[in-house]
């Protein structure tokens, strides 16, 4: 804690407020409530936004920071999460009423993480600084003195706040007790929320008593629920995680090729293109990997794209891939506009067409769906093609596989349809 | 066979990214989910010391600009309809003037457009981003060795400026795997922070020839700490147009049209003789650099300008440029952003356009447009 010796915690500026802003009152009534709490200045973090509760950042002699219209809770917040790991430092936001309804988002959302700070809301029931419209906290009373919108009832900020677990959340009337309510709120750990009251006497009431009127009835909530504690968290490095892929085997390339996985969502293809470019890695050449399914994970179709090269490879493109693996009809569909005469076609024999036969006669049909279950096709598929055409070694592969999970099913898999190829042949 | 250098492995931009900023002294990460992100996020979480899943883009900056008052170095990644949201917020900061760091992941637009195509469509918003017209430093990763190297330059130019930094790449770059040797990572260092010695007062806006205010954060124990997003003067006191405050908006310009040659960054690939030039940035550099290989091959005489520092332009950028008597500038969008950034729209007689969206431009299409 640092000194306070002027036992202050305002600057000498003279208060921007009109004659008769209910403003001020909060203003002082903070400045009380900090002297009892004996905070030093410097723990003291006042954060505040637009409109006439914004005015408030000259008057504080204490650390101050000042933004954008309804974002103080979210600043406030970030700045809270930064201290929290320091000793005896308190946020304090302000806003008002219009900041609140635009910044409605931004109060739930601190309420609900409960980490330790306090908003003060202004609530004057309306925006003072571009002409008095009403805000999302005016009330039905108010609007119906001014005879707009006085069927809307009001967004009640405490029972908002409460039901999204803040510590401590409450409504003042009565400007003799907002010291001794803001005290309580500051010296709460955790999220704190105080509406108070507040004349605006150039667009609402003249007097308090008329205001008192037509405010929304005072209430308090609390939660026992502890602060929310923030903490940095040991990491390790991304990359000392990532295994290198050390040049093992020998592929008998000549020139760049492009490998075109077309399968279903839940059917691997995903996983078989990252094990084909790991593979050949192994066998030491350059290689890239593009997915491409639908934004619904879960079905439809899942293609993928791999490229080899002995050369570096930058322009990650296949236009014209020389190899289609074709497992499903979903995949189908998505490639039959790629496919082409120069290209090697293989495609699960139930899939073919006397269409597509008439189309692309080198066409390859295979009975892929027969060599293993559907979770596994786009990979026994896979270990056909790379067998038939002598791209990679099978051993590459395997090698590929084993860094999973399911390596034993995986490696089973290549195994069976590299036997039943031998047996075709 | 395998070489004891070698450490080839498969891997991501986002993932060279993510590491290189945490490595750089970058130690939160907010965001709030959007693709092509999504690996950022992914990676974000897991690596950073602290991670804060924010409930829109609007809260993301918010609670970065709130950090990094309090001392911190945050840093997101969203793309265009997510950076939409954060215009005010970022505004905010590069006049509090913060350091943090935002990576947008290019795609396809306008609006929503197409999340999973990639684009290079965003860099005109930037151009203009502040309102005012002042400048935000925009580096974009043209490869992986790019990703790490100017994901670590943002978070050095963040601290060393005080302002927001954006790092612009595309769903092609972050999302995609490529075989990669790992040795090529340069080492980064940790970007110090050592607190400012002040006598007296702290005046949080006032600068030094530097033309940075020294950076104290929220908090300090010895000294007071104002910031204020508002026209303001060196005392952080709001002021409307006076001379004093005009003078400290004026300065957020200056500080890096100054000192612009500190944080300019490009590749140009040169061959004696040679007059004609491709320029290019960002995923589009890829098929150059295979256009410039096959040209050369065919004979052809031909440099490569690859634009790492895209905003605010460098004068050696038009220094460069002036040399060549035919300039093929290639970017994938539809109008050449860069090229209207540095030209406007009125064509210019020596330079040829490559221009294309919802697909990666093709090294043929640079090569035709250079012969």
């Amino acid at each position: 804690m640092t000194k306070n010796p002027k036992n202050t915690y305002l600057t000498d500026k003279k208060f921007p407020f009109c004659p008769g802003c209910g403003h001020g009152i909060s203003i002082n009534a903070l400045n009380k409530a900090l002297q009892e709490l004996n905070y030093g200045p410097n723990d003291v973090i006042v954060v505040s936004d637009i409109g006439c509760s914004g005015l408030i950042d000259p008057l504080f002699a204490t650390h101050t920071i000042h933004g954008l219209h309804g974002r103080s809770p979210a600043l406030g917040l970030g700045v809270a999460m930064a201290v929290a790991q320091k000793q005896n430092k308190k946020v304090i936001a302000f806003i008002g009423d219009g900041g609140a309804t635009i910044g409605l988002q931004h109060i739930l959302e601190a309420a609900r993480r409960n980490v330790d700070m306090t908003l003060i809301v202004l609530n004057n029931l309306l925006y003072g600084m571009t002409g008095g419209q009403i805000s999302g906290l005016s009330t039905q009373k108010f609007k119906e003195i001014i005879d707009f919108e006085k069927d809307i009832p009001p967004f009640d900020l405490i029972q908002l706040t409460h039901a999204s677990g803040a510590r401590f959340a409450i409504r003042v009337n009565a400007p003799n007790k907002i010291k001794d309510t803001l005290k309580k709120a500051i010296e709460t750990e955790g999220f704190s929320i105080v509406e108070a009251a507040s004349l605006c006497p150039s667009y609402g009431m003249k007097k308090m008593n008329e205001l008192i009127e037509v405010v929304a009835d005072e209430e308090i909530f609390e939660h026992q629920r502890p602060a929310t504690k923030i903490k940095d968290k040991e990491t390790t490095s991304l990359i000392a995680q990532t295994a290198t892929i050390p040049h093992k085997y020998k592929a008998d390339l000549k020139e760049r090729k492009g490998i075109l996985i077309a399968g279903s969502a839940g059917g691997g293809a995903q996983s078989v293109a990252r094990f084909l470019a790991m593979a050949g890695m192994y066998a030491g050449l350059d290689t890239t990997m593009k997915g491409e399914y639908p934004i619904t994970v879960g079905t439809g179709f899942s293609v993928a794209e791999v490229i080899f090269d002995h050369q570096p490879i930058n322009y990650t493109g296949l236009e014209k891939p020389d190899y289609f693996i074709i497992v499903t009809e979903d995949g189908l569909n998505k490639v039959k506009n790629k496919l082409h005469k120069d290209a090697k076609i293989y495609i699960d024999d139930k899939l073919v067409t006397d269409e597509l036969k008439a189309k692309f006669p080198g066409l390859i049909a295979v009975p892929f769906s027969k060599m293993a279950n559907r979770k596994s096709t786009a990979l026994a598929a896979t270990t056909y093609v790379l067998n038939k055409e002598q791209i990679l070694p099978i051993e590459a592969l395997k090698e590929a596989v084993s860094t999973h999970r399911l390596k034993d099913i995986f490696i089973d898999v290549i195994e069976k349809v590299v036997d039943l190829s031998q047996v075709s042949s | 066979m395998e070489t004891k250098t070698s450490q080839k492995t498969l891997i991501d931009g986002s993932k060279l990214m993510i590491e290189a900023l945490v490595q750089a002294g970058a130690d939160t990460f907010v965001a709030y989910p959007i693709t092509p992100s999504n690996w950022m996020y992914k990676y974000g979480k897991e690596r950073f010391p602290q991670f804060y899943a924010a409930p829109d883009e609007i809260t993301t900056f918010q609670w970065m600009a709130g950090m990094s008052a309090a001392g911190r170095m945050p840093a997101t990644s969203s793309a265009f309809p997510g950076i939409a949201l954060m215009v005010e917020s970022i505004n905010m900061a590069y006049a509090m003037e913060l350091p943090l760091v935002i990576i947008i992941t290019q795609r396809l637009g306008p609006s929503t457009g197409s999340a999973t195509t990639g684009a290079q469509g965003d860099l005109a918003i930037l151009k203009g981003i502040i309102s005012g017209g002042y400048p935000v430093p925009v580096f974009s990763p043209s490869n992986f060795e790019d990703a790490w190297e100017l994901s670590a330059k943002a978070v050095e130019t963040a601290v060393k400026f005080r302002t927001p930094v954006f790092l612009l790449t595309s769903k092609e770059m972050v999302m995609y795997q490529k075989s990669f040797d790992l040795s090529k990572l340069k080492p980064i260092g940790k970007v110090e922070r050592p607190e400012p010695e002040i006598e007296g007062e702290y005046l949080p806006y006032k600068a030094d020839q530097s033309l940075v205010p020294p950076f104290l954060p929220l908090g300090n124990d010895e000294h007071l700490v104002r910031i204020t997003a508002s026209t303001h003067d060196e005392g952080a006191n709001i002021r409307k147009n006076d001379p004093e405050a005009l003078a400290n908006s004026r300065r957020l310009h200056d500080k890096f049209i100054n000192r612009i040659d500190e944080f300019t960054f490009f590749d140009l690939d040169e061959q004696p003789d040679a007059k004609k030039l491709i320029v290019t940035w960002g995923i589009t550099a890829d098929a150059a650099r295979d256009a410039l290989q096959s040209l050369r091959q065919q004979g052809e005489k031909v440099d490569l300008l690859v634009v790492k520092s895209l905003l605010p332009v460098a004068p050696v950028i038009y220094d460069i440029i002036d040399r060549y008597d035919k300039v093929v500038m290639a970017e994938e969008n539809l109008t050449g952003q860069y090229k209207e950034i540095l030209f406007g729209n009125r064509p210019v007689k020596q330079i040829k356009q490559v221009n294309k969206m919802g697909n990666m431009i093709h090294p043929q299409e640079i090569i035709d447009a250079v012969l």
